[in-house]
């Protein structure tokens, strides 16, 4: 299991754009990938999931894989999501 | 990939939501339109929506990944079931109409589609839609 912390700075937040490039990216991993923000988990590869969090500017987010390839799909994803999202520093993770 | 049926009593609305298809799932999605009437004014036309099912399944249903339609209101779905039961067997076992949204439906259907999900993952996707937050709880 990886995962990555990450706060969203984009005016709009995670807004329908990055969303669904979003979960096209995670399609193409065999892990399971979650998003959590605020209490609440969204399974990454489903859009309607991934909206339903209303993941607004200021929000941390915590990217979550697991799976054979989990650390190339954090990668991948938090690459994507770098115009949209600050990294934020969690004591221990390795980037 | 599975593709969209879009229905509506207006063929600019599906146009416009053609792009909006194209612009989240990716020039890949296939979509076909069936709105207005043949002269141009506002309605929906069963012979249309039958046409428009067989361009996305193709000269053999039977292999084909599906389409799932989505449509507007009122006599939109009475046109859907008229045009259903102008299909063979093989070719409505290849299509699914979700009780879905149309703008939101199209969309989160067009995504789904995009990743390689199956007909019924589109289906549900669309039918997900119609209880999609928008807006933020806090």
């Amino acid at each position: 299991m990886a995962e990555r912390t990450l706060t969203v700075i984009d005016p709009a937040g995670l807004h329908a754009r990055p969303a669904a490039r979003f979960v096209q990216i995670a399609n193409r991993f065999g892990s399971r990938i979650l998003i959590r923000h605020a209490e609440r988990e969204a399974d990454a590869k489903s859009l309607i999931a991934l909206l339903g969090l209303t993941i607004r500017p200021g929000a941390v987010i915590t990217l979550v894989a697991d799976g054979d390839d989990e650390e190339a799909a954090l990668g991948a994803l938090t690459e994507e999501l770098t115009p949209y999202v600050s990294q934020t520093p969690t004591s221990g993770a390795a980037n | 990939m599975v593709g969209l049926v879009l229905v509506s009593h207006s063929r600019t609305l599906i146009e416009g939501l053609r792009d909006i298809v194209a612009q989240f799932g990716g020039d890949d999605v296939r979509v076909e339109l069936a709105g207005g009437t043949d002269d141009g004014r506002l309605g929906t036309n069963a012979v249309r929506i039958t046409e428009a099912i067989r361009t996305i399944l193709g000269p053999d249903p039977a292999s084909s990944d599906g389409a799932v339609l989505l449509l507007d209101f009122g006599s939109a779905a009475l046109s859907v079931e008229l045009a259903l039961e102008d299909l063979t067997e093989i070719e409505r076992a290849a299509v699914r109409v979700p009780e879905a949204p149309l703008v939101e439906g199209a969309f989160v259907a067009g995504v789904q589609a995009s990743v390689g999900a199956s007909l019924d993952e589109v289906a549900a996707a669309a039918e997900s839609a119609a209880t999609m937050t928008k807006l933020p709880k806090d």
